[in-house]
């Protein structure tokens, strides 16, 4: 009887015995099997985190470097391309810039709105949901769509603004900036009313600009409206001056930054790169925290299961003892016999990793369902499978192996003497 | 022959057998220790995460005539889960004299306009801490010379560096603060420090003269509240900038805040502000879910796993509880010799496992400690073409992470790990009880 009829044999006879084994196996490969998915899907969700951070840096036109005339600099403003290209780099998750123009602005009726104080306060932007006042809670969009770059001639209004004027999203609004100066007229549709949230009556502002217009007269428009507005106003005092790009991954900021500043293309004297992930720099240390933890626990298991498994194994081997020393006394080979034991594990091996990996899977998908978003991360993959397969193979022989020595040592006579 | 003795006896005879089912016990026990306190370690760092989000809320208080009394601030700060970092801020403007009273000079170039009986004032600004308001932390400004006001008291002011020039003072100098309409209403005060603007003010031609970044002083709170208030002794505030350790209980905590007496909270706006918070959450439940899912698996396992394990162990003493059997030992007295090996060794392992997981979470917890002091902060040097904007990390006084077995924890494990293996021995020999002597001894072993 060959070693391979005799390994089969003893696997279905005691089946109960392989049963309990296979389980034990099953249930380890699977526990190793999700820790690895779920440390791959703490990656992927600390990544998320640090994306919420709305880590940013600012591209400028550096004053110091340009001419000044007396009343404003003279420095190259950004072109449009520049923005682009920079907007283009791997790792930006969205940008946005200014044009600040102050418009009057008419309805359809060829009336002009009613509003506060001053004038409007108008911000051309490229995708306003990434403009400062939005990014930090102070306005919220409420209905509509956000300003994107490929809108040519569209406005977002306060709700004040629009409950003021009976105003909705899809009306039309005209503006004009500077008629003495023959600046023409510009008709923008009404895609978005935001609220204001934040409290403007609060006196922490610092009397720039902007904090002379109440929040209900400040308007977004396209990058392409704005720029309609000032055209042929002539003057050079009036361009981009900064444009801001958020970054999808925080910790990626200095890498994106350094690529934005290979771009040879654009004259680096004229411009300056200034970096803000303060939100990210208070909570990295927390978050790499989490990190750690979560990693140093699936080596724990993963250590902890290899210990089980040689366990289990010793165990097992050693209960059959008597059987050794009658196989040994029949004269088969010490060799063969460990062979045979080896092969009734990886008989059990076989059939057990593979189901692990279905029911890790089957566990990812339930777990999947039962937290929603997060647990989605948590993904078995092959390559996942493929490592477990192939250093579980190897722990088990060598457990075996192992566990064997010590009755190998001993002669038939002394096993079989041995009480049971 | 009494059971116990027989348990002790196999247990001893028995020496290879009990000391893996001991290794397996305890391996077992440790992951699970270890495990526990990871996770209460975890949650340790959500909460820091969460407080360095910096959710607040903010009261305004303007247009109350009183503004905010020191009493409601001491008891705002008093309460559950503020974090206790916190800011207060005043501002109102004032007339400008020297130490004898003579007016001192304001810039008026580029302003809007004067206003009437503002000829020699400007706005003055308070705040817990000079060097956390917004001209300095957004404007632009920079101390040039002497300290930041970082006192409530001590009647203090900052000057513009033209200012200064203009009136020839400098640090250490005194000067009068008058209010506006009540022009006796003054009171001295000391040039602490000197500041600049590093940009240019954008709203020139727009701004009235005493928004001019010249004529502005920043002063301590108890000298805006005597301007604003008349108050003396006591310092009231216009507005309180009031930080969470859990932006969830934002709501919660505004509301309690507004159910102090004292204060006519009707008149005032309290507005929260916790944005970076909110665009976080989602993500940060995510991953704290899945600490918890790990969490949930390994201890699902570990149990299952136990569990087959016992009964693998019994399954190998079939023969044996035939003999017993045999001998006319009752079932229950064999089942209960079992049950107490099984304890007896389970006793010692959870008693081990103390030492072996508090060794290790201490090793866990000494590694994260060295990892943050070899964090060293680097900041974006690209050749000098952008600015190092960033400074070093603010201390936000966020708990130490201890990673820690606790006495909840080690009784939980003891109570599970006895129920279990209880359980799966009685489990385990419940089909080989269920028969004969004769058909136990007479199956082949």
């Amino acid at each position: 009887m060959n070693l391979g009829i005799r390994a089969i044999l003893y696997s279905a006879r005691k089946w109960k015995k392989t049963l309990l084994v296979f389980c034990l196996l099953l249930a380890i490969t699977t526990l190793v099997l999700s820790g690895l998915a779920i440390a791959d899907a703490q990656e992927e969700q600390a990544e998320e985190v640090r994306g919420t951070t709305g880590a940013s840096f600012t591209v400028e036109r550096d004053i110091s470097t340009g001419g000044w005339n007396g009343n404003y600099s003279t420095q190259e403003f950004m072109s449009e391309d520049m923005i682009q290209q920079i907007a283009a780099v791997d790792g930006i998750a969205g940008y946005d810039a200014t044009l600040i123009t102050l418009p009057r602005i008419f309805n359809d009726k060829g009336e002009e709105l009613a509003h506060e104080n001053y004038s409007f306060y108008n911000y051309g932007s490229y995708n306003s949901q990434y403009h400062e006042l939005f990014l930090s809670g102070r306005f919220e969009l409420v209905e509509g769509t956000h300003i994107t770059d490929d809108m040519t001639n569209s406005i977002i209004i306060s709700r004040e603004l629009a409950e003021w004027n009976g105003l909705k999203v899809g009306d039309t609004l005209t503006g004009v900036y500077y008629p003495e100066n023959n600046t023409p007229e510009v008709d923008m549709e009404i895609v978005g009313i935001f609220d204001v949230v934040a409290d403007k009556n609060d006196q922490v502002n610092m009397y720039d600009d902007a904090s002379y217009y109440a929040y209900s007269s400040y308007v977004f428009c396209s990058m392409d409206a704005a720029e309609g507005l000032i055209k042929g106003w002539g003057e050079d005092g009036e361009g981009i001056s900064e444009a801001y790009y958020y970054v999808t991954d925080a910790a990626q900021l200095e890498n994106v930054i350094q690529e934005v500043q290979s771009i040879s293309s654009i004259n680096w004297n004229n411009y300056k790169i200034t970096a803000n992930d303060e939100v990210y720099q208070n909570i990295s240390s927390a978050l790499s925290d989490t990190g750690t933890l979560i990693t140093t626990l699936i080596i724990v298991i993963t250590a902890v299961s290899m210990v089980l498994i040689i366990l289990i194994l010793s165990m097992s081997i050693r209960s059959r003892k008597r059987e050794t020393g009658i196989l040994l006394a029949v004269g088969i080979a010490k060799p063969a016999v460990i062979l045979q034991y080896v092969l009734e594990t990886l008989l059990i091996a076989v059939v057990a990793f593979p189901l692990a990996y279905l029911s890790s899977k089957q566990v990812a998908g339930t777990l999947g369902t039962l937290f929603g978003k997060a647990a989605e991360n948590v993904i078995v993959t092959p390559e996942h499978f493929m490592l477990v397969a192939i250093v579980g193979g190897i722990l088990l022989v060598a457990a075996v192996l192992v566990s064997s020595i010590s009755t190998m040592r001993l002669k038939p006579k002394q096993i079989l003497a041995q009480m049971e | 022959m009494n059971l116990c003795k027989r348990a002790c006896l196999y247990s001893v005879r028995k020496k290879g057998k009990t000391l893996t089912l001991l290794a397996f016990l305890l391996v077992m026990a440790t992951l699970m220790l270890t495990c526990l306190s990871i996770q209460s370690a975890t949650e340790t760092a959500n909460a820091n995460i969460k407080k360095a989000l910096l959710g607040y809320f903010t009261i305004n208080a303007k247009t109350l005539e009183n503004g905010i009394p020191e009493d409601t601030v001491s008891q705002i700060l008093a309460m559950d889960g503020l974090s206790g970092r916190y800011t207060l801020r005043s501002y109102t403007y004032a007339t400008y004299f020297d130490a004898d009273g003579n007016l001192l000079e304001i810039n008026t170039e580029g302003a809007a306009q004067v206003p009437e009986g503002y000829e020699n004032a400007g706005r003055v600004v308070a705040n817990s801490n000079s060097q956390e308001d917004s001209y300095f932390t957004d404007g632009g400004f920079e101390m040039v010379e002497g300290n930041p006001i970082t006192t409530e008291t001590g009647s203090q002011v900052l000057v513009h560096e033209k200012f200064a020039q203009r009136n020839g003072l400098s640090v250490g100098d005194t000067m009068l603060l008058g209010n506006v309409e009540d022009k006796d209403k003054t009171i001295p005060v000391t040039v602490a420090g000197i500041f600049t603007n590093t940009e240019e003010q954008d709203s020139i031609g727009m701004a009235p003269s005493y928004d001019l970044y010249d004529n502005i002083v920043f002063t301590d709170l108890s000298t805006a509240s005597f301007l604003l208030y008349g108050t003396e002794g006591t310092t009231n505030v216009q507005y309180g900038d009031f930080y969470v350790n859990d932006p969830d209980e934002l709501e919660r905590i505004m509301t309690d805040v507004q159910e102090l007496d004292g204060v006519d909270w009707e008149s005032c706006t309290l507005t929260r502000y916790d944005n970076d918070y909110q665009n976080a959450k989602e993500s940060l439940e995510g991953l704290q879910n899945i600490v918890f899912i790990a969490i949930a698996v390994v201890s699902v396992i570990c149990f299952l796993v136990l569990a087959l394990f016992l009964t693998l162990r019994l399954r190998g003493r079939v023969h044996e509880t035939g003999v017993y059997l045999a001998m006319g030992i009752s079932k229950g007295s064999v089942l209960l010799q079992y049950l107490l090996e099984v304890i007896l060794v389970a006793a010692i392992a959870l008693v081990i496992s103390f030492g072996t997981s508090t060794a290790i979470s201490h090793q866990i917890g000494s590694s994260l400690l060295s990892q943050v002091t070899s964090e060293t902060y680097e900041t974006v040097d690209l050749t000098g073409e952008s600015e190092a904007a960033q400074e070093p990390t603010e201390d936000l006084d966020l708990a130490e992470i201890e990673v820690a077995v606790s006495a909840e924890d080690y009784a939980l494990v003891w109570a599970f790990g006895m129920v279990l293996c209880v359980a799966s021995t009685a489990l385990a020999a419940y089909p080989i009880m269920k028969m004969k002597p004769k058909s136990i001894l007479s199956q082949m072993s």
